[in-house]
């Protein structure tokens, strides 16, 4: 009962959020000036009765609050709203764009995850050794490093100069590799996927490390080796459990935020995601993709935040329900 | 007034100095000893140096084209283009030098208009407490989820069609601005949570209490005892967001959005991006010194970890 | 199962703590010339220096000393669980005729928690918060005695009983923090005594509890011990404790050890200065203290000046810094074990000890 109560008022809190954010960015936006007005600035020949037309159309005619709760009462629908650009529905768009986001991503994630727990784990244990101090060092560079710089230092490496891999793109347009499209698929996701996990683990592995570090000189630790129990389970199964669980805010704001730092990622590789249709949008001033992808990307992070709290009342028994 | 007088009143200030400098003192001693904030130290003064020196001893001027036409675009290293010039025929050794004032002003103003902000909204929210914390604290969380790149890419873009044939126009480095202002707008929530969570630790402790009791205004107590106080965790959390506004700043202007009168490194990286092949040097070089940048700053702000709060780290 | 029956009969058997006179029940554990360092190694910290001490089957030692004494590492020692980096650097911990100190974590691992097991000093901090105490405790069944889940939460909860867990059934599922301090350190105790080991390590088991928890605690751990007939070594830095709870003492300072003998003897008789110089400073029921005319009361007295702490690792007896008897011979000369009365012995060169050119 407690946890539906505390659910409940999460799930509000969030949807209030959620509200907000779309309202400030829908407002930032149009406090600019009128959209469409803004692109017909940039395309020579518009006279401005077609403008009014198109201001129809697009029902931009109307003042910005009523256009704001329009768009919300079809948001409810998941109707985004049709692309100026593409003239497609921007739902579709969105879904298949983000579609390719997640592919890359996601893999990302986890990788940077197994990773970080590996090496964090290994430097915990040997604090202050070689190894630690490499682990430390190459993550602490690894932080620092723009992922986009490494990007190009990737496609520099292994696409001009070694010439093994493709620099860009999520398929050959002809002749994909060994004539399989997911093979071709996969050996385009390579670089990218490389660029992400790395740009992920630096800071997972740090924080790995130290939680594992501040877990190993806790008591229980010592207790349960006092009990008999075998090292690697100690190790993997109860220091790991609690070092894992303060790493769960991090991680929810990781995936929270991919959709968020997509556009600079992709653009390196020129990859079809979400990131490179909000870009382009924004170049193109394709106003309905733009609304919709922004929300999109918040609501991803409200949503993930949302999860990371429920997760750690479900898996922290220490937590009390408020 | 005898000489007596003049000179107990002379050395008056400095007992009273010597413990104000004690934690900045013994900051410095703990932080000199931190290999990594040294490091970090260097490389933010290197940085710092090629800003104020760099323009007055750069080969070329920002703007000179002239290379184009002696060894073209795209030209190799040589003893005139020490790092080659770029896709249009700037030396980019000179490109690169007059990047690091605009980073430093991008690093520092924003984290100036974020520390401001932060500072106020967290020490009101920690200081006042109850529903005024409450409510600030929602605000704050708010911040924290929108998506800043995002949104300041929509908005510089925007505001780039809209400021065509207003007075706004001719404003100098205006896009840089507001670059400047929404990476600030935008980076203010974490500094806020960290003041929040000090001044509530510091508000309750003896040496408050007793500031209070013998009367101290608010605005003493606030300005004089706890914030004083405050200011090392504050430092850190600062120094980190500069190098993350610096970061940003590059990732704006390598999509493109960057604004076209300042020389940045992330919009050199958007010119010469597509020539990576041909003249890897224009790519390589403001990518380099993007890197540069952010890490002296991390490495600072790690040393000022092990300065300002060795338990932080173990 | 059997191998624990005959455990409790042999101990049940053997006459219960030896009075010097009765014969002497066998020697469970020996600790000999026990040196424990931290680096730098071509300069080492001897934190623990040449302690020796031996401990019964079905006796409690109270290994005395304050904080720094290296009581808790030489106890952390026998369970081959010095926190890194420290390290044995020599000695024999004899084990049922096995030496500890030579064997593998592995060979280690086998015995932690079925024959030899510990109670720590913060029972907070000792329990997993993110498990319950029932599953945590079966596991260390399930490590020891392959019991299934089942059988192992109703062995976990007649020891639940033993130590007066009260409603022990449903303490099986709740979680550290949902217990009380004195609770969660019965939890503890009943961890040790989970496959009843020969030997418990209890280091400072009730500091971190309230006053009336710790005599209940001291009372369940001397029951339990009279019951079980196990041996126990109980590090403390609290004369009180000892005296309630240990058979025979050990005092150790700064990582050596100044006396070794029967509980009796030791109050009766101190011998070594330091633990004259302790007992003294030990506020007493059963004496008065005066109170001189302008309502003053007597001061207890203090165990002399704090010793700088580059002196007190250094060579010879590390107490001579704070000693009212020393001699010049004292920071050079390392005292030997001299036998001052039956089964009672004393390390200090102004009692009979053999001195050896000390360790720098």
């Amino acid at each position: 009962m407690r946890v539906f109560v505390f659910l409940a008022r999460r799930l509000i809190f969030a949807i209030i959020l959620m509200l907000g954010v779309s309202a400030a960015i829908f407002f930032l936006i149009n406090a600019i000036g009128n959209p469409i007005e803004l692109m017909m600035a940039e395309t020579p020949g518009m006279t401005g009765e077609v403008i009014e037309r198109m201001k129809g159309y697009y029902g931009l005619d109307q003042p910005p609050l009523t256009r704001y709760l329009l768009w919300l009462g079809r948001l409810l629908h998941l109707d985004f709203g049709t692309s100026i650009v593409y003239n497609q529905p921007v739902g579709s768009l969105i879904a298949t764009w983000g579609w390719q986001t997640l592919k890359i991503q996601l893999p990302a994630i986890l990788i940077a995850l197994a990773i970080a727990i590996l090496f964090g784990v290994t430097a915990a244990r040997r604090q202050h050794s070689r190894s630690d101090f490499t682990v430390m060092g190459t993550a602490l560079l690894g932080q620092s490093l723009p992922a986009f710089f490494l990007g190009i230092l990737l496609i520099f490496v292994f696409s001009y100069t070694l010439d093994w891999l493709p620099s860009y793109g999520a398929y050959s347009t002809r002749n994909p590799l060994w004539g399989s499209p997911t093979l071709d698929a996969l050996w385009h996701m390579i670089l990218p996927v490389a660029m992400l996990t790395f740009f992920n683990t630096a800071t997972l592995t740090l924080l790995m490390r130290s939680n594992m570090v501040d877990v190993l000189k806790s008591d229980f630790i010592a207790a349960m080796r006092a009990s008999g129990i075998p090292e690697r389970r100690v190790i993997y199964v109860h220091a790991l459990r609690a070092a894992f669980i303060p790493m769960l805010t991090y991680l929810g704001l990781l995936i929270g935020l991919m959709l968020g730092t997509a556009p600079v990622t992709e653009s390196v590789f020129t990859w079809p995601g979400l990131g490179s249709l909000y870009v382009a949008a924004i170049h193109q001033l394709d106003y309905p993709v733009i609304m919709g992808a922004s929300a999109v990307i918040a609501f991803m992070l409200i949503c993930t935040t949302l999860l990371t709290d429920v997760i750690y009342v479900l898996i922290d028994p220490r937590i009390s329900l408020e | 007034m005898t000489d007596q007088t003049i000179a107990s009143h002379v050395s008056a200030p400095k007992p009273a100095a010597k413990p104000a400098r004690g934690i900045w003192r013994q900051g410095w001693q703990r932080f000199a000893r931190s290999r990594t904030g040294m490091l970090g130290l260097v490389l933010v003064l290197i940085v710092v140096a090629t800003a104020v020196i760099g323009p007055f001893v750069a080969p070329f001027d920002a703007q000179d084209q002239s290379p184009m036409l002696d060894p073209g675009a795209k030209a190799p290293p040589s003893w005139t283009n020490p790092l080659g010039t770029d896709r249009m025929g700037y030396d980019v050794l000179s490109r690169v030098i007059y990047g690091a004032p605009t980073a430093l002003a991008v690093g520092l103003g924003a984290m100036s208009i974020a520390a401001a902000i932060g500072i106020l909204v967290g020490g009101v929210a920690g200081y006042r407490g109850g529903t005024t914390d409450e409510v600030l604290m929602r605000f704050t969380d708010f911040f924290l989820v929108i998506p800043m790149f995002v949104v300041i890419l929509a908005v510089v873009r925007l505001l780039g069609v809209a400021v065509v044939d207003t007075p706004f126009e001719s404003v100098p480095y205006l896009n840089l601005g507001v670059i400047i202002l929404l990476i600030g707008v935008f980076s203010w929530a974490p500094i806020a949570r960290m003041t929040r969570a000090e001044f509530l630790r510091l508000k309750n402790q003896e040496f408050v209490e007793a500031a209070r009791c013998i009367g101290a205004t608010s605005g003493d107590i606030l300005f004089r005892h706890i914030l004083p106080n405050a200011l090392p965790s504050l430092i850190v959390i600062i120094a980190l967001g500069i190098g993350g506004a610096v970061l940003a700043e590059a990732m704006i202007g390598f999509l493109g959005f960057g604004d076209p009168a300042a020389v940045s490194w992330g919009q050199l990286l958007y010119f010469n991006y597509q020539a990576l092949k041909v003249a890897p040097w224009a790519s390589l070089s403001p990518g380099l010194a993007i890197f540069v940048t952010v890490l002296g700053f991390n490495l600072l702000a790690d040393g000022l970890t092990d300065a300002f709060n060795p338990r932080a780290k173990n | 199962m059997a191998g624990l029956a005959a455990e409790t009969q042999a101990a049940a058997a053997a006459p219960r703590p030896p009075e010097a006179t009765a014969s002497p029940a066998p020697v469970l554990v020996s600790v000999e010339n026990l040196r424990i360092q931290f680096p730098p190694w071509n300069a080492p910290v001897r934190v623990v220096e040449d302690v020796s001490y031996q401990v019964r089957t079905g006796e409690t030692m109270g290994i005395v000393g304050e904080s720094g004494s290296g009581k808790t590492l030489s106890s952390l020692a026998i369970l081959n669980l010095l926190p890194p980096p420290a390290r044995i650097a020599g000695g024999r911990i004899l084990f049922e005729g096995e030496d500890l100190a030579a064997k593998s974590q592995a060979q280690m691992q086998k015995l932690r928690g079925r024959r030899l097991a510990m109670i720590f000093q913060n029972p907070g901090y000792s329990l997993n918060p993110l498990l319950t105490v029932g599953a945590q405790l079966a596991e260390i069944l399930k490590v020891h005695e392959k019991l299934p889940r089942s059988a192992a939460l109703q062995r976990v909860e007649e020891l639940f009983r033993l130590v007066g867990i009260t409603d022990p059934g449903s303490r099986l599922s709740q979680y550290p923090h949902e217990m009380s301090g004195g609770m969660k350190q019965r939890v503890c105790i009943a961890r040790a005594l989970l496959c009843h080991p020969a030997l418990v390590l209890a280091d400072e088991p009730t500091t971190a509890l309230d006053v009336t928890i710790q005599a209940q605690i001291l009372d369940l751990l001397e029951e339990l011990k009279q019951r079980l007939g196990m041996s126990m070594i109980f590090v403390t830095h609290d004369m009180g404790v000892v005296a309630r709870i240990a058979d025979r003492i050990t005092v150790m300072y700064a990582g050596q050890v100044c006396e070794t003998g029967d509980k009796q003897a030791i109050f009766a008789r101190p011998s070594h200065p330091y633990t004259q110089a302790l007992l003294a400073s030990t506020p007493r029921i059963d004496k008065s203290y005066a109170v001189d005319a302008q309502g003053r009361r007597e001061r207890l007295p203090t165990v002399g000046l704090a010793a700088t702490p580059g002196q007190s690792l250094g060579g010879g007896c590390r107490f001579a810094g704070r000693c009212p008897e020393a001699v010049p011979e004292c920071t050079r000369l390392v005292p030997q074990a001299a036998a001052i009365e039956p089964g009672r012995s004393v390390h200090c060169l102004k009692r009979g000890s053999a001195g050896v050119p000390g360790h720098g």
